[in-house]
């Protein structure tokens, strides 16, 4: 179906010094600047940056999808021998699907809700091939989706997407892609909804394809991890400006850039433990105190008694002695109605069945698991925003499994939670001050002078400026929300703070701030985590013990070091092969174990 | 999903039975509250000259000094079974489904109502049709050319839509468009069995004029509806297959914004089909809305209780249709038992 192939030698992708620059109320921003490289026929290039970098925004002038907005391109890009930049609307619809196809980030919002995907797959093919019937477009449709492994092709074309997981929305999404067996196929941060499971598989797929079918791979991500295994040529964004690129092994094993290196440091891995960590932390911490004190001598009274003052502050009330328990979960179920079938019977669906552990005083839980583990419905019982079905939940001594909202409340101050999502779970409309300070206000403060100021010693204390308090969410990035949110959860000094996925929705460095953040103050104040995450290698690096969570139950539960060094059960084991790691050579060893293993299985 | 349709259906009957019970209360009950006597009711019946034998005749004839739940039974019975009047050696058949008959008339309600249903069914389902398709048709052109001349002037003139009430747009087209220009015939209504372009001429002023307003509100919200799609991933993975931008509208764009819209249009025709009452006023057209206007300015209580009925009727069936129909748009909506 291809015209004659490039030679191997020759680029399919060439760009050279792409400036993309968008007017703004405050000036010009420059969103790319000075951009180039090269993607040989079959070859994989990774972009790697932080958000606000420019990588999507050069993903998408890849596909000349600025045109009709305001965006500025200057430049040249080269796909397939074609200039996109002056191209014609007709020449680049032409292009568009046919010699290079992209892959999105949010599978689940990326396709059409009300068409099957038989339709849109015939539709990609139909639109640049019109001569193909459509009988015939369906058979390369089935090919395609069975060649990104949808089961049952054949009958499952006649789906819509929301019948498909986040997984397989996005193995219809390349099967999509491949339609027109495109020369390039870009994907753009193809993997960061999904689970660690779900992206290995994602991602070996991408390798797969990009060898058999000699398609060249660009890989767009903000986490280095993910492109490791998968691209031979890698480069680093960073405000529009490639700051390193080079060989992939090279980049990892040695970079020259400073940021490449702060990059690479703030990926969590998976070898490094908890301990390890801490000390690491701790020293930097230690570090940077002594830094700051060399920096301003005389100041230090000032700076100094004001953070010991703080420290008072916000230590939790005396609870029970580091070590005690402080929560007991025995045996809790959760089941949901579900309803369905043609005549509306109702089943039960156990989301989460039969798990216990304890949590001590000054102890960090992790909990690991996919999505649909049950993770996040036993945090909420934890927390008592589910009454759990069967067992019990003790807090200090106390069961609260079937207490009443009002004699509950006491207990509201104690237990806190910190979101996933820092972008929703901040009320839009009050000011920081207020999303912080009402907690105090419906426990009972009612001096408004004092409010503010334990609030403004807050912000300072979770790395914000007391001046904030005025500010609305929107004019926060992710990271800084997230130290709202942690701030909101710190305010009635409590014993046990619920992370759930606090760092998921973050970037890496970013990510890295925020679990530093946590462990300073946990460190400072003593507090008690059960930190809910999908990311391996973050638990292991902030969790004394670790239970890992799948279908509703605990597989495994053991110190952090135990269950990351000598795996007793099978998924765990799978999680951690399935895990992104920065080694080149160890990834794609990793990878052919788990071809390996995928081939045994079926 | 024979389940689900039965549960609406019984949702839909329960629904108007209660209207029933609440209307027949506002215009039974309430004036005895307000201190009105079984005779002064009963007077209303009895026309010009009410002697005291022809008003305790009716009295015994309509059953007015009867428990009030017994007269709403009967009330109810009548619907279903039919009821008959004696009027001293004559009868009456009202014959089901019997909504008494017009204090002014002495006609039956039903068929008066069944008499006026084509001309108000003929305004409101041809000026259903010009809304709809002139509204959405604005409303797409709108939003892809969003801040053009076309677009500001679009808008313009749907925010006048909105604002002007239909005696001021309809009595200003009577008096330009047929009174002093001539352009259109004078707006009347002719069986369209007897006369298709006859009733299509008659009709067109009203259909306008009643599809002015509410073309107006499908014009913004299909905008507004448009603008938010287009800003959504999966248009965006459209573009990226590379369909044309004319296929990315229609074929993507514009049916996850029809979904919100087919809902509001059941509740209007609904609405619009229990009587047009403005439209059919301004252009003297003999349809239900007229029928309920003439009911109230008499105190007719039987015409206005039916008419009622007969409205809250067609809103049921038209909520009902829109929820049936609703999954074969959206797939993501499944039926529930």
């Amino acid at each position: 179906m291809s015209e004659s192939a490039p030679s191997s030698a020759e680029a399919v992708v060439r760009v050279d010094d792409l400036r993309v620059v968008f007017p703004t109320m405050d000036g010009e921003v420059r969103a790319v600047d000075g951009l180039s490289f090269e993607l040989p026929a079959g070859g994989g290039l990774g972009i790697v940056g932080e958000s606000g970098s420019g990588k999507s925004v050069t993903s998408l002038a890849l596909m000349g999808l600025h045109r009709g907005s305001r965006a500025r391109i200057s430049g040249s890009i080269e796909v397939v021998g074609k200039d996109v930049v002056s191209a014609s609307d007709k020449q680049l619809r032409r292009m568009r699907g046919n010699d290079i196809a992209m892959v999105f980030q949010d599978p689940m919002q990326s396709l059409h809700p009300q068409y099957t995907i038989g339709n849109q797959l015939v539709e990609a093919l139909r639109v640049h091939r019109p001569q193909v019937s459509r009988a015939q477009a369906r058979d390369r449709a089935v090919e395609s989706l069975d060649r990104v492994g949808i089961p049952q092709a054949r009958k499952r074309i006649n789906s819509y997407p929301h019948e498909f997981s986040g997984g397989m929305r996005q193995r219809v999404l390349i099967a999509m892609g491949l339609m027109c067996d495109p020369k390039v196929l870009l994907a753009d941060e193809p993997t960061t909804a999904l689970d660690v499971t779900v992206q290995a598989q994602i991602l070996d797929l991408l390798d797969e394809l990009r060898r058999d079918l000699n398609m060249g791979l660009i890989l767009v991500s903000h986490d280095l991890a993910v492109v490791a295994g998968s691209v031979d040529e890698v480069v680093v964004m960073r405000h529009g400006v490639a700051v390193e690129r080079g060989d992939v092994r090279r980049v990892l094993s040695a970079p020259e850039h400073p940021y490449t290196q702060e990059l690479l440091d703030a990926v969590p891995r998976v070898e490094v433990s908890r301990a390890q960590r801490r000390v690491r932390d701790r020293s930097d911490r230690a570090a940077k105190a002594r830094a700051e004190q060399r920096r301003q001598p005389s100041g230090a009274t000032a700076a100094g008694e004001g953070g010991e003052e703080s420290f008072d502050a916000f230590a939790p009330a005396r609870g029970p002695e580091r070590g005690e328990v402080l929560l007991r979960v025995e045996e809790v179920s959760q089941s949901f109605r579900v309803r369905g079938g043609l005549w509306g019977r109702s089943t039960d669906f156990w989301a989460v069945k039969g798990v216990s552990f304890d949590l001590h005083q000054g102890e960090t839980l992790g909990i690991v698991g996919e999505s649909g583990s049950g993770k996040s419905t036993l945090s909420r019982m934890v927390m008592r925003l589910l009454e759990p079905t069967r067992g019990r939940v003790e807090f200090e001594g106390r069961d609260i499994t079937h207490m009443s909202e009002r004699a509950l409340r006491p207990l509201r101050r104690d237990v806190q939670m910190v979101f996933q999502n820092p972008y929703s779970s901040l009320n839009p409309r009050l000011t920081v001050g207020d999303a912080i300070g009402t907690a105090l206000r419906v426990q009972g403060e009612k001096d408004g002078r004092k409010v503010r100021r334990q609030v403004q010693e807050l912000l300072e204390r979770v790395g914000l400026e007391p001046n904030h308090y005025n500010r609305f969410p929107h004019a926060f990035s992710g990271g800084q929300r997230q130290r709202i949110a942690i701030a909101r959860a710190l305010i009635l000094k409590p014993k046990l703070i619920i992370c759930d996925e606090p760092v998921s929705a973050l970037d890496v460095s970013t990510q890295d701030q925020v679990l530093r953040l946590l462990s300073e103050l946990q460190d400072d104040f003593g507090l008690t985590y059960i930190f809910v995450a999908h990311d391996l290698a973050v638990v292991r690096q902030v969790s004394d013990r670790v239970a890992v969570m799948r279908k509703g139950e605990i597989v495994e539960l053991g110190t952090s070091d135990g269950i990351y060094g000598d795996p007793r059960s099978e998924y765990t084991r799978q999680l951690l092969t399935a895990a992104p790691v920065l080694d080149p050579e160890e990834a794609r060893r990793l990878r052919a174990e788990r071809v390996r293993q995928r081939a045994a299985d079926a | 999903m024979l389940t689900y349709i039965l549960r609406r259906l019984g949702a839909g009957l329960l629904l108007l039975a209660v209207v029933t019970l609440v209307t027949f209360a506002i215009f039974y009950v309430v004036p005895r509250w307000a201190g009105r006597t079984t005779e002064q009711l009963a007077t209303m019946y009895v026309g010009r000259a009410p002697t005291p034998e022809a008003i305790q005749a009716t009295i015994e004839r309509l059953g007015l000094d009867e428990p009030v739940f017994v007269q709403f039974g009967e009330f109810v019975r009548g619907i279903f079974f039919g009821a008959e009047y004696r009027f001293g050696r004559d009868t009456i058949e009202c014959s089901a489904p019997c909504f008494g008959y017009s204090f002014q008339s002495y006609q039956e309600v039903f068929p008066e109502i069944v008499a006026r249903l084509p001309v108000t069914a003929s305004l409101a389902l041809g000026a259903g049709v010009i809304w709809l398709v002139g509204g959405i048709l604005v409303g797409v052109v709108s939003a892809v050319w969003k801040g053009s001349l076309f677009d500001r002037l679009a808008m313009a003139v749907a925010l006048a839509g909105v604002s002007l009430p239909i005696f001021f747009t309809g009595l200003l087209a009577l008096a330009f468009l047929v009174h002093a220009w001539g352009l259109f015939a004078t707006p009347g209504y002719v069986p369209f069995t007897e006369d298709p372009l006859g009733w299509a001429e008659g009709l067109f002023l009203p259909w306008v004029t009643l599809a002015f307003l509410h073309a107006a509100m499908y014009a913004r919200q299909t905008r507004a509806g448009m603008l938010e799609t287009l800003g959504e991933d999966y248009i965006r993975t459209a573009r990226a297959k590379g369909l044309s931008e004319g296929k990315v509208v229609l074929k993507h764009a514009l049916r996850p914004t029809l979904t919100p819209i087919v809902t509001i249009f059941g509740l209007d025709l609904g609405l619009v089909l229990g009587g047009a009452v403005l439209t059919e006023q301004v252009f003297s057209l003999n349809g239900i809305g007229r029928y309920a206007v003439n009911a109230i300015t008499q105190s007719d209580l039987p015409v206005i209780l039916g008419v009622t009925l007969f409205g809250a009727f067609f809103i049921v069936v038209c909520n009902l249709i829109v929820d049936l129909v609703y999954p074969l748009i959206d797939p993501r909506v499944r039926i529930h038992g």
